[in-house]
């Protein structure tokens, strides 16, 4: 199991350290992760499990903080890494976002937190509902409540019952004035579109997240009109299992406010909705490079925020490029960024320019990767539809809203 | 443990350096000490957060350490939790400072919230002072009978931590027998869950008496306590159903349906959100279903899908992890993820270890069906920007072309690679071009066709000049200008680094002369001349040796250098199978993602607490299990003995082999006892084994022409090994030894050609062990393929040896797996079984 956790910042410096069992772990293997971590460059490069002289070690990276765990016996490492996976989203869902700063602001908390997560290397409790009764999160109405009645201290005086509940993921009896329920559906569209302009692969991975805010212990129950597209699906510990497995239907008891109800992927899918068709030739020391985006098949609602990436190879000096439509902006890594935004009515966007090659190369040999974002409002490209939402006691005034999101993951046009 | 030094080392320069800050500290926490002050508590506040920060940085605040203490008490928890942090930082670098502690800590064990009372004990447990444990009995004892779940959830905790300072303390107090009761008891599926966590831990550390501990540990594993846990599974926080599942995972189920009930009532964790219970349920059920090989298969396609949307899921670390399991599974059995192979595509942004797994998995699953839109793929990556994935993807190219058939598309491929003029593109693909020669000779005409396009000048890496030259030896005839590109090469001899590509130039110059005699001959000269005067050892004897041989007769040159080559069937694979099954059974553990079994990157005592069969017995015992890994230095030795029992066994074969078999079957039996045999004595020097060892010892003897007599043997012999001929051992005992015992030796052998013939059931050979005392308890299979499950209980005593044994007989190899009751017998064992099964068809 667990031996310590420590967090270093974006320089390698210990912000915290938290020890878990007898065999104290020194802060020297810290130094050691460092050096290691430069000696493979990029950090983020960084295998999530290596093999120190003494120690295994775990890390995860998130907004340039290295949440490094550390063990000197067998666990699976999968464990670990999801449990560092989890430390870190409290702690952001805690802070309000992660930075060294807020950290050393509030390493109180933070130490408060890993104690109640973990204890002598076990995970114990990592739901944010009841972390949140134990340990009261540093936001400004807390602040406010506490200079108002004069009670300093941080934390409710009674435990949270639900430790001991039979519905661990819900605190008992939250009261609200208005009872709402919104579900989402967030997409994210995967896809490579290989040399030839082929689809090669176009998945989507998808979440359905519900922001619940209801009074009492509310049952809920969610069906789509056809849950026979979704391929995998996996789902938040509240789901029942039967009414899924014989009518696809989600039945369940929410949290309060916001989680991810339930993950799925749905595979195979014919059509993206943009086009990127890119054109490089080479001639004697230069290439020309032109790009075409455009919509494939209208789906009745805007493409926002279009951007396509790409990093132009080591081999060239210098890249001219411009476009009728956007702006194209090349960073000191030669990193290339076109950001068109929506695409107008009346023309089709184009990038054009030239890239000079290196002296002695004739053609270009190593071709730029093109990678695009998009998002599209009100739209679950998988065609996954909700059909309903019922609550089993309705309460006086109870609202519920749907929202639909697909956006770009790892959407790669090859050249 | 750290020099204070050191810690202090890694404070930025812009911190304070301490000393003046903490001596006011010191003051200020001694002012506000006794204050009863309305503002005092955040004062307080303030000074604490002060403290904890300057610890937290690195710098020595337990000079503070009496001022913190009487500034504890107060009713403000956050000051408390503080307080607390602070106090177990440093006391068990100041013991006596720790005992001013105990007397607060006690007191708010009996607070009336329960968080205090449970935040008190646990940093009560955490002060890990040695001659305070006194002090946590009292604590511990009412904590344990707390009407509170949470308080009860970290004296749980507490027990384990006490046991680690004091196990003696800990069994004397009866905590154990009371963790028992509540973990059967208690209404609180956490309280539960760390009951069973802390009773694993202690029941399998070293320092509890043995007989007791395997008592204790098999009733974790019997029947009724794990359908206990498994029914409640539902009820268990994420992280308790990973150890449930844990313990699930080493159950041995008595039956069939007993195995289908738990895989029914375990199904729908496949769709947990939490990727470490969906890997280990699926753990549960691969390890569940082994011996059932069809079901095992089903398993394969059900958690197919759960396994792909993780790795599709989540941050990059988690799909790392969970691909590394992914590639173990793939690896074991690519025709079930053949239709799969789209996930295994790269994506651009992923890192290049993640990459690399799914090359490896690429080349795995290719097929006939597939490899078309595979290889496409991987040719794409070659003009990838990452230049040692490109590298890797050509050479996965390589790979498919070599395991594949029909290889013409491949072909083409390849050698348009050779047209990229990228050098290291080129350089990679005339490695491969080389070995698809070797292994498809029929494509020759093809590949020197273009090959005979690219300039040597271009090619700079060694591994890929060596392939060039070889090629421009072997296939001189058909090369226009083989004999003067390979001239060229040799006016530069003085500027080729690479001993290897001057002793490829060599060889092939000697093979281009043999075809081309008039052409060549004036660069052979040059050749030989040059290496005779290089300083490089090899080439120096491989161009004098050339030179003798030429001298001597040139056509018997021609036979030694250049005879005529049969096409290579198999390369030789670089991961034993054995290592592999190895990393299987520590399936969602660490040697996953390593790639590496467990003993090959960890000490002994830090195997993890749940490797229950790794702990028992004592010291020696230890030393010799540990055998099974192999370090370096004593291949060698083990390559001698190797030659060592060849000889015998040709010696004892000798007069009932008649001459029927040909030369290469001794050349088998040369492997035959190849495996890790670090006592290869035992079986020699052991008189007593029947009917063998008497005349194999005098047969090496003879050979070595020591003439020393047998009973002279170097090694002190350990006491012989005699086997019950009457053991008995019913199935289900069996079924729980294997899955309990570690294996204690695995060995793959050669079967004599006589053993292969008589082999035409498995009852053969069940009759055959069974006149030396080693009984089957189950066998099957069918030519080529038997599997032997056999067991045998020495004479005296009833420890028993478990070996499982997989034949084939037409490769004529023969797989053990031995486990063992008493493994510093192992060894002594294995020598007889393998004594016993090498006679197996003679007599």
């Amino acid at each position: 199991m667990l031996q310590c956790i420590f967090l270093l910042s974006d320089s390698g410096e210990v912000m915290l350290e938290k020890q878990f069992s007898g065999h104290r772990v020194d802060r020297s293997i810290c130094a050691w992760f460092w050096e290691h971590a430069i000696s493979q460059g990029d950090s983020s490069k960084l295998q999530p499990v290596i093999a120190s002289p003494t120690h295994y070690l775990f890390q995860i990276l998130r907004e340039g903080i290295t949440f490094l765990a550390c063990t000197q016996v067998e666990m699976p490492p999968l464990m670990a890494v999801e449990f560092l996976c989890r430390v870190a989203d409290v702690l952001s869902d805690y802070l309000g976002g992660l930075n060294e700063d807020l950290i050393k602001d509030n390493f109180i908390i933070v130490y408060e937190l890993l104690d109640e997560m973990i204890d002598n290397g076990f995970p114990l409790t990592t739901e944010p509902n009841i972390l949140r009764e134990m340990i009261a999160p540093p936001n400004i109405v807390s602040k406010v409540l506490s200079v108002v009645t004069g009670n300093s201290s941080n934390v409710s005086d009674t435990l949270p019952s639900a430790t001991a509940s039979c519905v661990p993921w819900r605190t008992t009896d939250p009261k609200y004035a208005n009872n709402e329920v919104y579900v989402d559906l967030v997409e994210e569209m995967d896809a490579i579109i290989n040399r030839d302009g082929v689809l090669v692969k176009c998945e989507i991975y998808g979440e359905v997240q519900v922001n619940s805010h209801l009074s009492g212990l509310p049952d809920l129950t969610l069906s789509f009109k056809n849950p026979s597209i979704l391929g995998d699906v996996r789902f938040h510990p509240c789901v029942r299992f039967r009414p899924w497995e014989s009518h696809q239907i989600l039945s369940f008891v929410p949290p309060d406010g916001q989680f991810k109800l339930m993950s799925y992927r749905v595979r195979k899918l014919k059509s993206t909705p943009l086009y990127v068709k890119p054109q490089l030739t080479s001639d004697a020391g230069t290439c020309r490079i032109s790009l075409l985006v455009g919509i494939r098949n209208d789906l009745g609602k805007t493409i926002d925020s279009i951007t396509v990436q790409f990093q132009l190879p080591p081999c060239i000096l210098s890249a001219d490029l411009s476009s009728n439509h956007g702006t194209v902006n090349i960073l000191s890594n030669k990193m290339c960024c076109w950001s068109i935004g929506r695409i107008p009515k009346d023309k089709t966007p184009s990038m054009s320019g030239t890239l000079v090659l290196e002296s002695g190369l004739e053609r270009l040999q190593v071709f730029p990767t093109f990678q695009v974002g998009f998002r599209i409002m009100a739209v679950a490209l998988s065609g996954l539809q909700i059909d309903k939402l019922d609550l089993k006691t309705i309460p006086a005034r109870f609202y519920k809203g749907f929202r639909a999101l697909t956006s770009a993951g790892e959407f790669e046009i090859r050249s | 443990m750290a020099p204070p030094a050191q810690s202090q080392r890694s404070s930025s320069p812009s911190q304070p350096s301490g000393k003046g800050e903490v001596s006011d500290l010191k003051s200020q926490l001694r002012q506000l000490a006794g204050s009863r002050a309305p503002g005092a508590d955040d004062s307080k506040r303030e000074l604490f957060k002060k403290v904890i920060s300057y610890m937290t940085i690195g710098i020595d605040v337990s000079s503070v350490f009496g001022e913190m203490v009487m500034c504890s008490a107060t009713s403000d928890i956050v000051l408390k939790k503080m307080c607390y942090l602070y106090v177990g930082n440093y006391a068990k670098g100041n013991p006596d400072l720790a005992l001013l502690t105990i007397n607060f800590l006690q007191r708010d064990c009996k607070d009336e919230d329960p968080m205090i009372r449970g935040l008190a004990l646990r940093s009560l447990c955490s002060l890990r002072v040695a001659n305070l444990v006194e002090y946590l009995v009292g604590p511990l004892g009412s904590g344990l009978k707390d009407s509170n779940s949470y308080v009860r959830t970290v004296a749980v905790i507490g027990v384990l931590k006490l046991y680690h300072i004091s196990a003696s303390t800990c069994v004397d107090a009866d905590f154990p027998a009371t963790l028992k009761h509540l973990m059967l008891n208690d209404s609180d599926t956490q309280v539960v869950a760390n009951c069973l966590s802390a009773l694993q831990e202690i029941w399998s550390s070293g320092t509890t008496t043995s007989e007791e501990a395997s008592r204790e540990r098999e009733t974790l594993l019997s029947k009724p306590v794990v359908y206990y846990f498994l029914n409640r599974i539902k009820e268990f926080s994420e992280w308790a159903q990973c150890i449930v599942l844990e313990l699930a995972a080493k159950y041995v189920p008595s039956d069939n349906s007993e195995i289908f009930d738990i895989m029914n009532l375990l199904e729908d964790r496949l769709q947990h959100a939490n990727g470490a219970v969906v890997l280990a349920t699926i753990k549960v059920f691969l390890h569940l279903t082994l011996s059932m090989t069809d079901v095992h298969q089903q398993v394969y396609e059900r958690i197919k899908a759960p396994l792909l949307t993780l790795v599709s899921s989540g941050s990059p670390e988690q799909s790392y992890a969970v691909l590394s399991h992914l590639h173990l599974l793939v690896m074991r059995a690519p025709f079930i993820f053949s239709s799969d192979y789209k996930h295994f595509y790269c994506q651009y942004n992923e890192p290049s270890y993640v990459k690399k797994l799914k090359l490896e998995m690429l080349t795995a699953v290719a097929n006939e069906s597939n490899t078309y839109e595979i290889v496409t793929e991987l040719c794409e990556y070659a003009a990838n920007v990452d230049i040692p994935i490109a590298r890797e993807s050509i050479r996965a190219v390589g790979k498919i072309a070599l395991q594949q058939y029909d290889v013409n598309a491949i072909v083409d491929r390849l050698l348009q690679f050779l047209e990229m003029e990228k050098d290291y593109v080129t350089a990679e693909a005339l490695v491969l071009v080389k070995d698809l020669l070797r292994k498809y000779p029929q494509w020759s005409h093809d590949c020197i066709a273009v090959v005979g396009n690219i300039s040597s000048k271009n090619v700079q890496e060694p591994k890929a000049k060596a392939a060039l030259i070889w090629m421009l030896g072997e296939y001189s005839q058909d090369m226009q200008d083989a004999p003067y590109i390979l001239e060229s090469l040799i006016e530069n001899w003085d500027d080729e680094h690479s001993a290897e590509v001057r002793l490829h130039l060599l060889t092939a110059v000697m093979k281009c002369f043999f075809k081309r005699p008039p052409e060549t001959q004036r660069a052979l000269g040059a050749a030989l001349a040059a290496g005779l005067a290089d300083f490089h050892q090899d080439v120096h004897d491989r161009a004098l040796f050339y030179y003798r041989l030429l001298q001597y007769n040139v056509t018997v040159a021609e036979r030694v250098v250049n005879p005529p080559k049969q096409a290579v069937s198999v390369f030789a694979d670089t991961q034993s199978s054995e290592i592999k099954d190895r990393i299987f059974d520590e399936f969602n553990s660490l040697s996953v993602v390593y790639q590496k079994p467990s003993y090959m990157f960890t000490d002994k005592e830090h195997r993890g607490p749940f490797e229950f069969s790794d702990e028992l017995g004592n010291l020696s015992i230890g030393a010799e299990s540990s055998d099974t890994v192999v370090p370096g230095h004593r291949v060698e030795a083990n390559d001698k003995d190797l030659l060592l029992s060849t000889a015998e066994k040709e010696e004892t074969r000798g007069p009932i082999n008649n001459g029927v078999y040909s030369a290469p079957s001794y050349d088998s039996s040369l492997v035959s006892l190849s495996a890790s045999q670090s006592q290869p004595d035992v079986a020699i020097s052991s008189p007593t084994i029947p009917g063998h060892a008497p005349q194999s010892s005098l047969a090496i003897d003879d050979l070595l022409g020591l003439g020393v007599p047998a009973a002279a043997a170097p090694v002190p012999s350990p006491p012989p090994l005699k086997l019950n001929s009457k053991a008995v051992l019913d199935p289900s005992t069996f079924q729980q030894k294997w899955r309990q015992l570690p294996i204690s030796l695995s060995q793959e052998y050669t079967v004599s050609p006589q053993g292969v013939g008589a082999l035409t059931t498995p009852q053969a050979l069940l009759r055959h062990m069974q006149t030396h005392s080693i009984h089957c308890i189950a066998s099957g299979g069918q030519s080529p393929n038997f599997k032997f499950f056999f067991f045998a209980q020495k004479a005296e005593e009833s420890s028993s040896f478990l070996i499982e044994c997989i034949i084939n007989t037409s490769s004529a190899k023969a797989q053990t797996k031995i486990k063992a009751d008493d493994q510093s017998a192992s060894q002594a064992f294995s020598s007889l079984f393998q004594t016993a099964l090498s006679k197996f068809g003679v007599l």
